[in-house]
Order: C-alpha cells, then structure tokens, then sequence
C-alpha cells in the first residue's frame, strides 16, 4: 500500500526547498557580483600600473632630454656645426615631446601634474637658453654664449630636473607599491569571495539534502502509521461483518421461526376447521348467550341458511326442543353448570318453514375452568317432515 | 462432509421452511412431496435421516417411514406431524417405528437439535 503524506507536508517541503535555492542563488549571484567588481578593479588597477610606468619613462626621457639638449648645445656652441644645430634642435624637440606626454599622464592626478608643470617650466626655459644661445653662435657673439653658458638658466637647470624628477619618481614608486599592495588584496578578496560561495552553497545544498532526507522520512513514517490505521480499520471492518453475519444468520433464523409458527398455527386451525367440517351431524356452537356464532357445512346444507343468516340467531329460531324439555329449557342451567345434555329430542327448522326432527346433544364450550359457550350437536332422525 | 438430511412433507413452505433452517445449520438437504419422491432419493443419495409428515397426499407417512426403515436400517425417522397424539400413544405404538416424534407446533430449535442429537451432528 502506498501512503501520500498530507498536503500541506508537501508544500511545507517545496517551500524550504525553494527558500535554499533561493539563497544559493543569492549567494552565487554576490559572489558573481563581487568577482566582476574586483575583475573591473584590477583591469583599472592595472591601467593605472601602466600609466604610472609610463609617466617614470617619459620623466626618465625629460632627466635624459636636459642632458642631451645641454651636450649637443654646447657642442654647437663650440663648433657652431650644422650638425650639432641640427642634433640640438632635435634633443630639444624630444624634450618638448616628453614633456608634453608626461604632461597629458599626470593629468589626472594635481600633485603630479604640478610637478610635471614644473619640470615644463624648466625645460621651456631651456629652450628660451637654447634658443638665445644659437642665435649668438650664429651671430658670433662669444661672450653673449659665454653670458648664457654661465647663467643660472642654464647651469641650474639639470639639478633642479633631477630633484624634481627624483621626487615625482618616489611618489610614483609609492604609488605602485601602494597599488601592488591592493591588487594583493582584491585578488585575495576575490579568492576568499569565490570560496566563500563555494563552501555557503556546499552548506545550502547539504541542508537541503537533509530536508530531503528528513521529509522522506517523515513519509514513510506516514506510509506506516497509515498502514497500521487501515490494518486496524480493515480488523474492525472484518468484526463488523462478522457481527453483521452473525446478527443477519439471527435475523433468518428467527424469521424461519416465525414462519414456521405461523404456518403451524394456520395448518392446526385447517386442520382443526377439516375436522368439524368432516363432521356429518349438525354442529351449532354457541355464544353464553346461546348465539349461534358457528356451524359445520352439514347444517348449511340442512337448514338452506347461508351463514351469514344463521350466525348471531338464538339457538332456539332454528332448534326447540321438544318432549319433557319443552317446557322448561334446560340448556341455559346446562351450560351455567358446566354439564352436558344428551339425547334430546327437538326440531330443527330450517330456511323454508320445515322442521325435521333431531336429536340433541350439548356440551359446554370450556376455555379453561370457564364456560365460554356451549356446542349442540343435532342428528337427524328418520321421521317425516313436521310443520311448527 | 455435512450430513444428507431427506424431508418429506406434501406442503411446499414446511418443505421449504425446513431445508432452509436446516441448510444454514450445515446439513446437507433433499426435499421430497411424494412416498415416490422420497423413495428415489433414498436409492440415489441415502440420507444419514428422514424426516416426514405423517399425512401425505398419496400415502400414510408412517407407512413410507417404515419402507424406508427395511431400505435404511440404522438411519434415524423423525415423524413431524400437526396430528397430536398422546404420550402413552407415541411411547406404546410410534416408538417402536420411528426415532422421534416432533409435533409442527413445536419451534424449528427443537427440530434441530433432535437433528443433532440423532445424527450426531455438533
């Protein structure tokens, strides 16, 4: 036999199981949202990284770019070459152009910015230097470049650029290490992110196991006690019908009794009704008052009454009695004391106005020790018919 | 195997009223209107009892009861009969020719347990 559990049981167990999954979701959807940030994060990180490496190489080429413009300067000045003109303007345009690239990547960040300004403001006054300088070469005027060789401009310039690129070269170091120290983190952010995840719907997914276990068991623990019930129900049913059975049996039997008493009790009233109707003698049987309340064919057939005529008539409309008992009827003492009268004679008148003469017999009709009536039996004797 | 019980009576509901009582208590039973009836049963399926009216329409039961006696010598006659004799009449005249007299009047119990009793049924 298979037991369902209870409806609600089985929507309590659906629930749960959509509230785990529910939040093992959750967890892998934060987990997912936690991993893309840091993966955004560190594409960031790392386009910072790059720039940073960027900005220490062109503040690399300004520091070498003061050197090259001041070596090729002074080379012109000294031979006034046009190839050493020509090697001057080139390092300056360098310069110009490292400048301008260290200018564009510090931009987002002031202190960089303004340190990158500062090293422009030198090298826009190297090329000021440099601009006078070639100009008095050409011209000949050795003191004017001796004038501007010996200027501050010119000799200053170099150390002031290596300060400033020295400290703007620190703060970018730090900058990366404090960045590598980050990218450290969020990596390692990521890692214990991840894993957390893993390890939280290890733990969801276990409970739900559980929840699964659990709710199996609690259905085959149903199944039993379900079991049990029917057993016990399909006892009873089976007592029941037993005691249904065994009432039904009762039921028949007594019912057989009845219709055996009542067929007893009618074939001993037929037989009784066969005996006083095989009777060939007349048979009157009488109320106290001597009514005649029955008769037997043969005084239907004697008298010509029907008995719906003759029944509830004095016994003395159809018998008188005749000889000594004329006078002074005896049946009433006879039946009062209870004693029969034998052989009297008498007439019998029947439906026509013609008497016939009889001879009669009474007994008292006994119900017990009580006198309930009397029965007159009359027997027709030879003689020819008498009229009253 | 139950117990083969042949019922004789000329009245079809005191047939039928008797196999019914009779059958439900686990005898086995054949019914019988007729001496010749019952005569053919007793030759075919003796029965371990005969139960029988003493009036019937064709034959006096106490005559057939007493064939049936020379066929079945040792199976137990019931004579069931509305005719109501007197003890000293049964005890001098029917006891010599049949096992038991049981009144119609009397409750169809004490036909089953004169059954019982004269053919050892539990």
């Amino acid at each position: 036999m298979t037991a369902e559990p209870a409806p609600g049981a089985v929507d309590r167990t659906i629930r749960r199981v959509a509230v785990f999954f529910l939040l093992v979701a959750a967890v892998i959807v934060a987990v997912a949202v936690v991993a893309v940030r840091n993966i955004s994060g560190a594409r960031a990180a790392s386009d910072e990284v790059n720039r940073t490496h960027a900005l220490i190489l062109e503040l690399d080429g300004i520091k070498l770019g003061f050197q090259s413009t001041e070596g090729s300067l002074r080379a012109f000045a000294g031979s006034g070459a046009a190839g050493d003109l020509r090697s001057a303007r080139e390092a300056l345009s360098e310069l110009a152009e490292h400048v301008e690239v260290a200018r564009a990547l510090a931009r987002p960040e002031a202190p960089l910015l303004a340190g990158v300004e500062r090293l422009a403001a030198l090298a826009g006054q190297r090329a000021e230097v440099a601009r006078a300088l070639i100009s008095a070469r050409q011209e000949g005027q050795a003191a004017v470049m001796a004038t501007f060789l010996g200027s501050e401009e010119w000799l200053g310039a170099s150390p002031a650029v290596k300060i400033e690129v020295g400290k703007l070269m620190e703060g970018l170091m730090g900058q990366l290490a404090a960045r590598d120290t980050a990218q450290y983190l969020q990596a390692q952010t990521t890692r214990w992110t991840v894993w957390a995840g893993v390890v939280l719907n290890l733990l969801i997914l276990a409970g739900v196991v559980w929840l699964i276990r659990d709710d199996h068991a609690a259905r085959i623990r149903a199944a039993r006690v379900l079991e049990e019930a029917n057993r016990g129900l399909e006892d009873k049913v089976v007592a029941r019908t037993a005691d249904l059975a065994a009432a039904n049996t009762t039921l028949q039997t007594e019912n057989l009794e009845r219709r055996w008493a009542a067929q007893a009790l009618e074939h001993q009233l037929r037989y009784n009704q066969f005996i006083v109707d095989s009777i060939s003698d007349l048979v009157f049987v009488l109320t106290k008052s001597r009514r005649i309340s029955r008769v037997n064919p043969a005084t239907i057939h004697a008298t010509g009454w029907e008995p719906a005529e003759i029944v509830n008539r004095p016994l003395s409309d159809v018998v008188t009695l005749t000889g000594a008992a004329a006078g002074a009827d005896p049946v009433p003492r006879a039946l009062a004391e209870g004693h029969d009268l034998r052989d009297l004679p008498a007439l019998l008148q029947d439906k026509h106005g013609h008497c016939h003469p009889v001879q009669c017999t009474v007994f008292p009709l006994r119900d017990g020790n009580k006198v309930v009536g009397g029965i007159v039996i009359a027997r027709l004797t030879p003689d020819p018919k008498v009229s009253p | 195997m139950n117990k083969h019980i042949l019922i004789v009576d000329d009245e079809a509901e005191i047939r039928d009223l008797l196999a019914q009582y009779l059958g439900s208590a686990g005898f086995r039973t054949t019914t019988a209107a007729t001496p010749a009836e019952a005569f053919a049963v007793v030759h075919r399926d003796p029965p371990h009892l005969v139960i029988s009216d003493l009036q019937l329409e064709e034959s006096d039961g106490l005559a057939m009861l007493e064939k049936i006696r020379v066929l079945l010598p040792g199976v137990p006659l019931v004579l069931l009969t509305g005719v109501l004799f007197d003890q000293e009449v049964v005890d001098r005249t029917l006891s010599q020719k049949i096992s038991c007299y049981i009144e119609k009047t009397a409750p169809l119990s004490r036909v089953l347990s004169e059954v019982r009793r004269l053919t050892s049924a539990p």
